[in-house]
């Protein structure tokens, strides 16, 4: 057992006997003496705080995980190791307060003031992690960022600055701050970065961060599609940009839209409290609980309001049974949605979570609480956050613990196996779960100590 | 022809559950039930000694002797057929123990008599889970983790709040819940298996690891502290251990006071027999009141407010009883016969 810290208590050593701590071990039960001389160990004070931790795991190949010896191992007798399929513990310099995983790269963001405030991983070859410069020369930058590489964002006053939220589509990457606005980085042929295409423009090695301007009010959110972006702004208004061939950014066109639009449709009026993407399909969640959705619908993700396989402006989807919606996620088939008793209903199409033989579903299915936890003896175990990767679900319960469930793309459920996982299932992480970020193949928690 | 002592004999086959008090071995306290059983039996009435006819010569009564010998025919009883000749009449009297508890520990400990030796076999075959109460104390770690053993190592705990604690028991009992998954043998992938999780019958079949189904803190003060578990597989030193455990998970050390099984099966606290309980007549009613308890359940066999698996146990038990019985009577029967002649 290894602690931390190891001293004696001092008040508990009497004068002159300080023996080791061990009494002679005699097999006749006698009792404890009080007073006995030996130290008396201290490993942890009365305010200690819990320490925070990253955890990743999944395919390692792209350097989304961050940990180089698994792509280029240390010594020529190791191994790579391409799939870690149980967490792995990620070192970072700060306290990690956000994290996102796009389709091969992450990005984690820690709130402090200091210069350093982001970092990358991964796939770079759209300069979706900025421009990486490389240890030979200072104009190429590195294609593959294998570990936490900081990311240098053009802010006026670094110092005063706080990073609040990252999100990554496929090829681009959106930072929230709390002060300057949006940056937006990385592919930008669909203008999901928010600014004016430019034709054959060459991503790879590019050192444009965007500060994405049009914002009428201080945005709160942001959450990047597979090719488009959302916004959320603080008086409760949506708006996209990036590709709408799927009617993803719900501007009532299936063209590119370059600049941030406000979204209208059923939205208009409606204060939002949190959008969702991850694919080609989008969800916003109301203040008053109303769940309102658009984009693909290809999968009978919107079957509630339509039989047409898209939609490009925002409807409002009357679930039944669901109570008041408090988040949604939306994956690349599948969507899911939380309600404020902790309880989650699936639908769409894949690996759902009740089964092998529930595949596809265009009405909410809720699935069982004692799946995730609940018994006689814990009668009030309930999920308190709910994230979609491309092809999987993942849920925090308010005890701390992961459950995911989905098709298993390359061990990126993280349960050990490489199979998939029909219904919800726990994934071990050494201490309690407080967020996690769903990629395409890898995930990445942000954890904290128990004690 | 069937006497008292044979008719209370008859009666005693059946489980019943007794309190076993810490600092004895579970050996002990089957002997001695072993011994009241046999005493209780062998003071019941038996069946009056047998006469027979001897022909005993005439006391003289008059002063002349008389010519010849007078006998006369007296009916006298058989002193060959004395209990104080032949010795007790009952000699032996099968009593098993089902899950046995440790010199350490207290509580529910579950006998079986006779044929619900049986009984006992079939009912443990099936998944039974066990309630204790564990006490602890931090501050100290002894090498048998109770708190009379030798002390290892002493640490501070005044760090340590309901909270803390609380997340820990969260850990460790969702560890044990991945590890009723992982020890079923259920196929993941089949319907089958989402179904019984969701029911919460998933778990492993016959003997595993222990698993703990249930944790919870039901007392906290500073260094004391009482845990509630339910758990399957189990031995008083692994919960011992588990006690030693939590306390390192607390970055401190924990002793294991006391554990005290509050639930076998079927069988609670509310059931056991005391040590003045422990006579002919008390285990007798122990045991009518267990059959007719089962026939109860067995009547009103109600899809479960209690989880599925202790209706199955139900299920089994009752079917092996009513062969039991049917057993039963058969070598009743015979040891009838055999009294007889």
């Amino acid at each position: 057992m290894a602690f931390p810290c190891v001293r004696p208590c001092p008040r508990h050593v009497s004068a002159g006997l300080q023996v080791c701590g061990y009494a002679t071990l005699s097999k006749a039960s006698r009792p404890q003496e009080k007073s006995s001389a030996g130290p008396v160990f201290q490993y942890v004070g009365q305010n200690k705080k819990p320490t925070h931790k990253v955890f990743v795991w999944g395919f390692s190949f792209t350097g989304a995980l961050g940990i180089p010896s698994f792509v280029v191992p240390d010594n020529g007798r190791k191994k790579p190791r391409k799939y870690q399929l149980t967490p792995y513990r990620l070192e970072t310099a700060a306290q990690i307060s956000s994290a996102a995983c796009g389709y091969g790269f992450s990005l984690i963001a820690s709130s402090t003031k200091d210069t350093s405030k982001l970092w990358g991983m991964g796939l770079n070859k759209d300069s979706q992690l900025g421009f990486q410069r490389t240890q030979h020369s200072r104009h190429q930058s590195y294609d593959y960022v294998l570990e936490p590489s900081p990311v240098a964002l053009p802010l006026v006053k670094p110092l005063q600055t706080r990073v609040l939220q990252v999100a990554c589509g496929r090829a681009h990457s959106l930072v929230l701050t709390d002060r300057a606005g949006v940056f937006s980085m990385g592919n930008n042929s669909y203008g999901q970065c928010g600014r004016r295409i430019v034709e054959d423009e060459v991503y790879s090695g590019s050192h444009i961060i965007h500060k994405i301007e049009g914002f009428s009010s201080r945005v709160v959110q942001v959450a990047c599609g597979q090719d488009h972006s959302l916004f959320l702004t603080e008086t409760g208004k949506v708006l996209a940009c990036g590709w709408g061939a799927d009617g993803q950014t719900g501007l009532g066109h299936h063209n590119i839209s370059s600049t941030p639009v406000e979204v209208g449709g059923d939205l208009s009026g409606v204060e939002v409290q949190q959008i969702s993407t991850y694919g080609d399909c989008s969800l916003a969640v109301s203040r008053d609980g109303q769940l309102f959705g658009w984009g693909n619908s290809e999968y009978r993700q919107l079957a509630s309001v339509t039989e047409a396989t898209q939609i490009s402006s925002p409807r409002h989807l009357p679930l039944k049974g669901c109570g008041k919606v408090v988040q949604a996620a939306c994956g690349g088939s599948q969507v899911a949605v939380l309600n404020d008793k902790g309880e989650v209903f699936v639908w769409g199409y894949g690996i759902l979570g009740k089964g092998p033989n529930l595949s596809e579903s265009s009405t909410p299915e809720m699935i069982p609480s004692t799946l995730f936890g609940r018994s006689e003896f814990n009668p009030s175990v309930a999920v308190t956050r709910i994230r979609c990767g491309l092809s999987h679900f993942a849920a925090v319960t308010d005890r701390g613990e992961l459950f995911v469930w989905g098709k298993n793309v390359r061990g990126c459920l993280g349960i050990g196996k490489r199979d998939d996982q029909y219904f919800p299932w726990r994934v071990t992480v050494p201490g309690q779960v407080v967020d996690v970020a769903c990629g395409v193949d890898h995930m990445v928690a942000l954890a904290k100590s128990l004690l | 022809m069937a006497t008292p002592a044979v008719r209370m004999f008859r009666r005693l086959e059946g489980l019943f559950c007794v309190y076993k008090p810490s600092g004895v071995h579970w050996k002990l306290v089957r002997d001695s039930i072993e011994t009241n059983l046999l005493k209780g039996l062998n003071a019941t009435p038996s069946q009056p000694l047998p006469q027979e006819v001897r022909f005993l010569a005439q006391p003289s009564s008059e002063t002349e002797a008389p010519k010849g010998l007078t006998l006369s025919a007296t009916s006298v009883p058989a002193l060959s057929k004395h209990p104080l000749v032949t010795g007790p009449e009952f000699r032996n009297i099968r009593v098993g123990v089902g899950h046995r508890l440790d010199a350490f520990s207290s509580g529910v400990l579950v006998l079986g008599v006779g044929n619900g030796n049986k009984t006992l076999n079939d009912l443990y075959r099936t998944r039974v889970t066990r309630d204790y109460t564990l006490e602890g104390e931090f501050g100290t770690a002894t090498h048998d983790f109770t708190h009379s053993g030798g002390v290892m190592e002493r640490s501070t705990y005044d760090h340590i709040t309901q909270d803390k604690l609380e997340r820990v028991l969260a850990m460790l009992e969702g560890a044990n819940q991945k590890a009723l998954l992982m020890y079923s043998n259920v196929d993941m992938h089949s319907q089958e298996a989402y179904e019984m999780a969701v029911q919460g019958l998933l778990g492993p079949e016959g003997k595993s690891a222990p698993i703990l189904t249930g944790l919870r803190c039901i007392h906290f003060q500073p260094p004391n502290f009482i845990l509630e578990v339910q758990c399957l597989n189990e031995t008083q030193k692994y919960l011992r251990k588990l006690v030693h455990e939590i306390g390192l998970e607390l970055r401190s050390t924990a002793v294991c006071k006391g554990i005290r099984r509050t639930r076998d099966g079927l069988f609670t606290l509310q059931d056991a027999l005391t040590h003045h309980y422990w006579t002919a007549a008390d285990i007798t009613q122990a045991i009518r009141q267990y059959h007719s308890s089962k026939k109860h359940r067995k009547r009103s066999q109600s899809p479960a407010k209690k989880p599925a698996l202790k209706t199955s146990e139900d299920v089994t038990a009752a079917q092996q009883n009513k062969a039991n019985e049917e057993a039963a009577v058969g070598t009743i029967k015979k040891l009838v016969a055999e009294t007889s002649s």
